[in-house]
């Protein structure tokens, strides 16, 4: 630090000419400052005096609305052993909430191909684990708490949309099995762009690397699939925009 | 004991004003000086010296205390210079190319000036920008290389080398006389 600081320098340089800045300016800087510290906050501090009151009715509130949204889902709850059926949606629409449901978890790193139906459901969720526990054992706790009457309700939902995903699955291999369906297409191109930004979701709606896509790709290739073959293609770029395709695996994907 | 200046711009981004009065008051002068010294300009000076401070009171609430106040002070103060150079369509030279056309001075205001202080004036304004910065900020903001690395957005090797070239030129400046 010595060779940066010369203290003969400094001092000449101490030596010019005294600047400093005209008063109207000092005022100005200052009064700006004053109004801007005189300008309200967002209210990050606890109200006093007459305010409080919001607080105790704000309370007051959240708890009416607690109150009010756990009865209304003790009114709505379906059959314990009642018909799933019935509540379900009907199968197209819980197909598609089945993709999407599907798409928002995180891919499944090795998960199974398409054609296999297990390989449809998702890495198993503890959410999921337990809504199991409730269907395989018909024997409730008994609901005399509120917290465990809910926590009922709660499995049974959870059990009765596993039951639905199941029947989506069914749906779906359907739809997959008829290519030529024009309906089995349109949700394949509706599950489609929802599938790229998770980076790995097939046409079919089973998460998959770049690898197993690639191959399936150039299997429709090869089987003369060129419209699907291209279609798929076009997904897997939208999904992996950077992947850098080897020379023998871009003939064999693009037919070229 | 005096409040450090960190403390005291805490205080004003919590709706002290007396705070901003107190820190304004430490640095105001430095402040005002390094910026004229850099536009060469008393008009233009003053209106960046405002304006700086503007900046100051407009990123209160974003204000943490990362580095000392004054890194932050002078760090502000140097990119609007910076903004207010590129407006003017003049930019920054470089270290490389530090004699900068036009910007030596007058060889006759050269000869006019005797007096040594007259003469460092002018070696100073006849610095590269970059350099008369480094110069400034070291001797008005009294920051350290890392600290002048750290507002001039470079590494502090470079940063080092700004004020070592600034420092030989002032001096040979002075000894020519």
């Amino acid at each position: 630090m010595a060779e940066e600081h010369d203290p003969k320098l400094s001092e000449h340089y101490r030596s010019l000419e005294p600047l400093e800045p005209p008063p109207e300016l000092d005022r100005t800087i200052l009064a700006a400052a004053r109004d801007a510290s005189d300008k309200p906050h967002a209210p990050l501090v606890v109200p006093a005096g007459r305010h409080r009151w919001y607080y105790s009715l704000a309370a007051a509130a959240v708890l009416v609305f607690a109150v009010a949204l756990t009865l209304h889902i003790e009114r709505e709850r379906p059959d314990p052993e009642g018909n799933v059926a019935s509540t379900a949606p009907a199968p197209q629409l819980r197909l598609e909430r089945e993709l999407r449901g599907v798409i928002k978890r995180a891919p499944e790193p090795e998960s199974q191909p398409a054609a296999k139906p297990e390989a449809f459901a998702p890495e198993p969720q503890p959410q999921a684990q337990e809504a199991k526990k409730p269907s395989e054992a018909p024997a409730a706790p008994p609901p005399a708490p509120r917290r465990a009457a809910a926590d009922e309700v709660r499995a049974r939902q959870d059990a009765a949309l596993e039951r639905a995903k199941v029947e989506a699955e069914r749906a779906r291999m359907q739809l997959e099995r008829r290519t030529s369906n024009p309906d089995a297409n349109s949700i394949q191109q509706r599950a489609a762009p929802a599938a790229a930004p998770t980076g790995g979701l097939a046409i079919a709606g089973a998460p998959e690397n770049p690898e197993r896509w690639l191959e399936r790709i150039a299997e429709l290739r090869s089987r003369g699939k060129h419209a699907e073959a291209d279609k798929a293609l076009a997904e897997f770029r939208r999904a992996y925009p950077d992947y850098r395709l080897s020379e023998v695996m871009r003939e064999r994907v693009e037919g070229k | 004991m005096e409040a450090p200046d960190e403390q005291l711009m805490l205080a004003y981004r919590d709706g002290n004003a007396a705070a901003f009065e107190t820190l304004y008051a430490r640095h105001r002068t430095r402040l005002y000086r390094f910026v004229l010294r850099s536009v060469k300009s008393r008009s233009i000076g003053e209106e960046l010296f405002q304006e700086i401070w503007m900046r100051v009171i407009q990123a209160r609430e974003r204000y943490t205390p990362q580095a000392r106040f004054t890194t932050w002070l002078y760090t502000i103060a140097h990119n609007h210079l910076v903004d207010h150079w590129r407006k003017r369509g003049l930019t920054l030279v470089s270290l490389e190319d530090d004699e900068t056309p036009g910007a030596s001075p007058d060889p006759a205001d050269h000869a006019e000036a005797r007096e040594s202080l007259a003469r460092f004036a002018a070696a100073l304004e006849a610095l590269p920008p970059l350099q008369r910065e480094a110069f400034l900020l070291h001797e008005e903001g009294g920051l350290s290389i890392a600290e002048i690395a750290a507002a001039t957005k470079t590494n502090e090797e470079a940063a080092k080398s700004r004020l070592r070239y600034a420092i030989a030129k002032l001096k040979a400046a002075m000894n020519d006389g």
